[in-house]
């Protein structure tokens, strides 16, 4: 400090000498002489002194201060300065003139999609700066935006920096380093600012846990936010600008020394001084500004800084670091009273009492705060006459007076007591009974009444006279709610409204980014009030209004691009080849303004931020031919773009040659045969790359199929689909060039060895001609008699529903393999199935369940009267050119009914030259036997072909 | 004092009482004996701030406010219903309050199902109105009443236990503060004094047994008190309860800081699989409040005492933990078992010190019990 305030060093070290005596003194007396306690107090001194001897004059601000607020807005009327030096990143400048056409509160955002210069995995970077019209910050803002000649110089390290030096970077190396570098790491609630970094002016608070516990437990008081309530605020409340002043650089300083611990974040913070002071200094000398016309807006943390560069004459030494090559894009983005609370560890509730405390202090002090000219979101006020703006010089700045020994005063004051405002109190117990009617409670006059004493005694309780709002709630939560609660809000929520609530705050529509003001344009046929908060129902009669047909597209759009709920379509779905009637919505897009501005920084209009996406989809690594196809169907749906879609339909092919697995193979086919089917009703002729994606396709899957049939992790679901795009595919891929021999080649390589796969195989097989019906038939009835192989019947019957995709024909066969189960298999092995069949049924052949049901409908008979007559169509008729039917029992129906009617077989023979006896069923000879008798010498014959062989 | 099993309040603390009416000077609300600050730091501690020459030790543990919205209440002219699942301290801190503010915490009417409206109005004796007929001598008044009569505290424990219309009587009690008599033709009212108000506690758990009144709900400001989870203070409450234990018992045993955390572990761990439960099959019948961590220690140091070798092991901690929280076979047991295995194994394996000796009593209780 040697140097700094030398035009004023005397009368300072003057000022606080009476001052420094007694701490000695203090110091002397608890802790037995001169030592680290003395050398913090007159250390606290010493700050303060040398912040307040800085000729650039310092205004130590804390945030959702009203006192801080209130003493911005006297302070600027009173000296007019011609700059003023905020300490907001440097980069987020060209953004605070549109803050006037927000309602308050937003956020200034800066964004980064892709980082460049940082580890990938930070990727989308954010940073967020929340602006309340009751903050110290908004009255500089306001102040030097709206006065002629006045400049705003944003002095922060810039958002590129903010992430240069966090934490992050450094962890692996000091493991025990968890602090952010601003604030602590947002939490889910506050949805607002999504998972972005805050950072805040003025962030005040005991910088280790011990410190505040220790204020807390000894201020009687439950949270932070009330003990700056009832320490600073109200003591600071209507105090002189030199008594603010040298308050808060008493405080910045007190938690400045007595915070140890996290050095990276101590080291931050001493960055960030070197960097604004650093920066300011350049402007000084490029400007040539006189400091005493400048004012320099900083948390009271920042201002008891003791790094070399503090001051105007402070050291010139740091180099502020390149940026990196990140492009950042900069929006405002809106925010609320939650989110703010809930990114910066705020009691709840705290920032909506700040504001009503403001509102009612500029009333009480008929202070005339500045607001941005045409301030979106509030009244609009007649200036004051003879409040309104000079142009600073006009009427001078003032001369700086040596400002005197206020802290000794301050310090040795009792505490400051509120005057009770009655009436103001009436009016909150009236109000919140009122509220806790509406909200089910039985609450009645009396309980105002007792709230009303109740406050007052806790007040007293807790040494004020006036309860604070805290007190209030306290209060009315002993007195109103009881052991339950009635409705959706408790008695403490209700007091939270009714202290001011919530407030959310809106982006004007010329503050949005291009990609957010051009969606609001074309929606604005739908005649809804996009910008409100809320769901709101759109109706589109596409069919009577043509050029709606533009805002559907938007909304599907949106709906792909946005947050679950921004749009939502409630009737009408789009589909390929589809044309839109009619179409209902329910849009939120106010709701999801911030989405939709985040949106804004990735392109200029939706379309070019969803090609974007599509592309980024389907060229990432880990994309399969199923995920490039899906993109393919997207482009044609929302974009209707050819050109798109070809060229991630090529894409598709190269994933798909790549891929090594069948996996993919139901999703591929599905996609693959919608793509079809659209292209082949809608174009003249297939674009060129469905014809190779069929032709490799066809390829790929032949070669693949020997070793799913054979691969256990490839389930009977995956080859099935295989088989599918095989056989679906197979004449446009033949007519393409392709040769089926290469498929039977696959086939006949296919040696699967679980039953699933076996009948698949069995079901090709039967498809490309090499097994006929009749020996499928016969391969399910061996099955069925071998009691050995009987339990795993049901698992090839699972295989033959699976093969109802590549081979539809099948049908009627397994409703005939399904039926015989019921017949001829054993309970034992039948009702543990079953259960297994349904769920089977259900979760894979969703869409094959309807095709085995309509076969089964048109099998079986309609009539329970039918039932007793009908012969199944399998048993009724032996297919014609049966190989060798076999028949297993001699008897059987065909056996008795030619016992019944010997005459006919009589009659054949007599023609055919045979004679002999009918054999009966019962006879103990099988006939075989007997016929091989007779004529033994088709068993010679048979014997000597045998032994040939 | 030494000859009570278990002394009062007020007569525990007389002689600190004393000493802060000695010292107090501000203002007191009736007939109050203390200020409600002193009241305050009485119960919650001193501070050195409070620039005291003797240190108050802290009696009740829990939030702040809890204590001071009991405070006001009782200066109002509601009455006082503390609410809470068993074992939160819901009755030590009504009888902190009545001993602070009027000297005698033992004007208690106990809320069972038996509970007639005789008990907290007046009886007579039977003896006495045969001889001498209805009048104030033969008159036996409740404790309600006596508090009226004195300007006291008067204490209601488990107000839902009682039947409806027996809590009714209350209402005129707490509104109109008197109670008349309407056998005696004169001297027929009974007045409240200044400073009479009630403190009634009652079991959220028991919520539905015999719901109150609106009326009488109107009457009471509600202070629900949390099962403690802050595990800094329930630990605070733990060594303070086994102390006082154990200076009762006159037991000398060293409660090992290890055991200590591996209980307040156990109960953390029980607490956070109660509230993940979907249904009442799924989580313990026990609230797993302070006082049963407390019942469980205390089981577990008597039988050291009288049955072990003297000293706490965790063998012991975990029996008695089986013992006291199965109460319902199969589903407590089952809880618990699944608790030791899916939790406690691995921690023992991982963490090693007490817990593989926690594991295997626990094992050994359920298998006993099983």
């Amino acid at each position: 400090m040697s140097g700094t305030h030398q035009q004023t060093g005397g009368t300072h070290q003057e000022t606080f000498e009476a001052l420094r005596g007694q701490l000695r003194e203090a110091a002397a007396t608890f802790a037995d002489g001169p030592d680290a306690l003395e050398s913090i107090l007159l250390g606290l001194v010493d700050d303060v002194d040398r912040a307040a001897g800085e000729p650039l004059e310092i205004f130590p601000v804390c945030h959702h201060s009203p006192a801080s607020a209130l003493a911005m807005a006297r302070r600027l009327r009173e000296k007019q300065p011609k700059v003023v030096y905020l300490e907001l990143c440097e980069d987020m400048a060209p953004l605070l003139t549109e803050l006037r056409n927000c309602r308050l509160p937003v956020a200034v955002q800066a964004f980064a999609a892709a980082v460049d210069g940082f580890p990938p995995e930070w990727s989308p970077l954010s940073v967020v700066a929340p602006v309340t019209e009751a903050s110290a910050e908004y009255q500089a803002i306001a102040y030097a935006l709206d006065t002629p000649g006045v400049e705003l110089v944003l002095v922060d390290r810039s958002s590129d920096h903010v992430f240069q030096w966090d934490a992050r970077g450094t962890r692996s190396e000091e493991p025990a380093t968890e602090g952010e570098p601003d604030a602590p790491a947002a939490e889910e609630e506050a949805a607002l600012h999504g998972d972005a970094v805050g950072v805040e002016i003025g962030d005040l608070r005991p910088r280790f846990a011990e410190l505040e516990e220790h204020l807390l437990r000894h201020g009687k008081v439950r949270h932070w936010s009330e003990w700056w309530h009832q320490y600073v605020e109200l003591p600071l409340g209507d105090g002189d600008h030199d008594t603010y002043r040298q308050v808060m650089f008493l405080i910045g300083s007190l938690f400045r020394r007595l915070a140890p611990g996290d050095a990276h974040r101590v080291r931050v913070d001493e960055d960030r001084e070197r960097c604004m002071w650093t920066r300011m200094r350049e402007h000084l000398a490029a400007t040539g500004t006189d400091p005493a016309d400048c004012l320099y807006v900083c948390g009271a943390f920042h201002a008891a800084s003791r790094v070399e560069e503090f001051g105007v004459h402070g050291a010139d030494t740091y180099r502020i670091s390149p940026r990196t090559a990140t492009t950042w894009q900069y929006g405002l983005i809106p925010s609320s009273h939650a989110a703010i609370e809930a990114q910066f560890g705020l009691a709840a509730g705290s920032v909506s009492i700040a504001a009503t405390v403001w509102a009612k202090n500029v009333k009480r002090t008929r202070v005339e705060p500045y607001r941005l000219a045409g301030q979106a979101g509030t009244q609009k006020t007649r200036p004051r006459k003879n409040t309104a703006a000079p142009a600073p010089g006009g009427g001078g700045p003032l001369a700086p007076a040596p400002a005197s020994d206020k802290l000794t005063g301050f310090l040795r004051q009792p505490p400051v007591l509120d005057r009770l405002d009655e009436t103001e109190l009436l009016g909150w117990s009236v109000e919140i009974v009122r509220a806790a009617r509406r909200n089910g409670y039985l609450a009645s006059t009396a309980d105002a009444i007792a709230v009303f004493e109740t406050s007052i005694l806790l007040a007293g309780m807790r040494d004020r006279a006036k309860p604070t709002p805290y007190d209030f709630q306290d209060a009315a939560v002993t007195c109103i709610e009881k052991d339950t609660v009635p409705g959706r809000r408790d008695v403490r929520r209700l007091v939270e409204i009714m202290m001011g609530g919530d407030r959310i705050g809106k982006v004007g529509y010329e503050a949005l980014p291009p990609l957010a003001r051009d969606v609001h344009d074309r929606l604005a046929p739908l005649n809804l009030k996009l910008q409100q908060r809320g769901v709101q129902r759109a109706l589109l009669d596409i069919a009577s209004r043509p050029e709606l047909q533009q805002c559907s597209d938007v909304l599907w759009i949106l709906r792909y691009l946005m947050p679950h709920g921004t749009a939502r379509p409630i009737m009408g779905e789009r589909t390929l080849g589809e044309r839109p009637i009619q179409e209902s919505w329910d849009v939120a897009l106010g709701t999801h303004q911030r989405a939709l501005i985040e949106l804004g920084y990735e392109g200029v209009s939706i379309e070019q931020v969803l090609e974007q996406r599509l592309r980024r989809t389907a060229y990432d690594p880990q994309a399969t031919a199923a995920t490039v196809l899906e993109a393919v169907e997207d482009a044609t749906l929302y974009l209707r773009s050819r050109r798109l879609a070809d060229e991630l339909g090529t894409r598709a092919l190269e994933v798909l040659s790549a891929e090594r697995s069948v996996d993919g193979a139901p999703e591929v086919l599905r996609r693959v045969r919608r793509l079809l089917a659209y292209y082949r009703t809608s174009e003249p002729v297939l674009p060129p790359w469905i014809e190779s994606f069929a032709t490799t396709g066809y390829a790929h899957y032949c070669t693949l199929l020997p070793t799913a049939f054979s691969d256990d992790d490839a389930t009977v679901r995956h080859v099935a689909a295989t088989l599918g795009f095989l056989f679906s595919m197979e004449s446009l891929a033949l007519s393409l060039g392709c040769d089926r021999t290469q498929l039977e080649l696959a086939v006949a390589q296919s040696h699967p060895k679980d039953p699933p796969k076996t009948a698949l195989l069995w079901a090709a097989q039967q498809h490309l001609g090499h097994l006929s019906r009749a020996d499928l038939r016969a391969r399910c009835d061996e099955l069925l008699a071998n009691p050995m192989v009987v339990p795993a019947y049901p698992r090839y019957l699972s295989g033959f529903v699976h093969a109802l995709e590549p081979v539809p024909g099948l049908s009627d066969f397994v409703v005939e393999a399904v039926s015989n189960a019921f017949g001829r298999l054993p309970d034992a092995v039948l009702l543990p199935w079953l259960p297994t069949l349904i769920t089977a049924l259900r979760a894979d052949g969703a869409e094959l369940a309807p095709l085995l049901i309509r076969e089964a409908g048109r099998i079986f008979p309609g009539r329970l009267a039918a039932l007793d007559a009908w012969v199944p169509p399998w048993r009724a008729q032996p297919e014609p050119g049966t190989a060798h039917p076999a028949p297993r029992a001699a008897g059987g129906h065909r056996g008795a009914l030619l016992a019944a009617h010997p005459a006919t077989c009589d009659a054949v023979a007599n023609l055919l030259g045979c004679d002999g006896t009918w054999a009966t069923a019962d006879s103990p000879h099988p006939a075989g036997a007997a016929l091989a008798a007779r004529h033994p010498e088709t068993a010679t014959a048979l014997e000597a072909l045998l032994t040939r062989v | 004092m030494s000859d009570l099993l278990r002394a009062p309040a007020e007569i525990k603390y007389a002689e600190e009482l004393d000493w802060l009416e000695s010292v107090d000077d501000g203002p007191k609300p009736f007939s109050w004996r203390l200020s409600p600050k002193m009241i305050r730091l009485f119960i919650l501690g001193s501070e050195r701030s409070d620039g005291l020459d003797r240190e108050i030790a802290q009696k009740w543990f829990g939030d702040r406010s809890f204590v001071e919205r009991s405070i006001v209440t009782l200066a109002s002219d509601r009455g006082l219903l503390l609410i809470g699942d068993p074992g939160t301290g819901k009755s030590w801190l009504a009888e902190l309050l009545s001993a602070a503010i009027s000297r005698n915490s033992t004007l208690v009417v106990q809320g069972t199902a038996g509970t007639t409206e005789d008990h907290i109005k007046y009886s007579w004796n039977v003896s006495m109105v045969i001889a001498k007929g209805q009048s104030r001598e033969s008159m036996i008044p409740s404790p309600i009443m006596t508090a009226m009569e004195t300007g006291a505290i008067g204490r209601f424990e488990e107000l839902t236990r009682s039947t409806s219309d027996v809590q009714d009587a209350l209402i005129s009690i707490l509104s109109e503060k008197y109670i008349s008599v309407p056998e005696l033709d004169s001297d027929g009212i009974v007045f409240a004094k200044p400073g009479f108000s009630v403190i009634a506690t009652a079991n959220s758990r028991d919520r539905g047994v015999n719901d109150l009144s609106s009326a009488l709900k109107r009457r009471f400001n509600f202070v629900r008190i949390p099962v403690m989870t802050n595990k800094k203070s329930e630990a605070e409450i733990v060594r303070f309860r086994t102390e006082e234990l154990l200076r009762r018992h006159r037991i000398e045993l060293d409660v090992p800081p290890t055991l200590l955390d591996v209980l307040l572990q156990s109960f953390a761990d029980l607490r956070a699989s109660a509230a993940a439960a979907g249904s009442d099959d799924e989580k313990l019948e026990s609230a797993l409040s302070t006082a049963e961590q407390i019942g469980v220690l205390e089981d577990a140091i008597l039988h050291s005492n009288f049955f072990g070798a003297r000293a706490l092991t965790a063998h012991t901690l975990a029996t008695s933990l089986v013992g006291s929280l199965a109460r319902r076979e199969p589903e407590d047991l089952a809880i618990l078992n699944k608790y030791l295995h899916g939790v406690v194994e691995p921690r023992s394996k991982e963490e090693g010190g007490s817990w593989p000796e926690f594991l295997e009593g626990g094992r050994d209780a359920i298998a006993t019990l099983s």
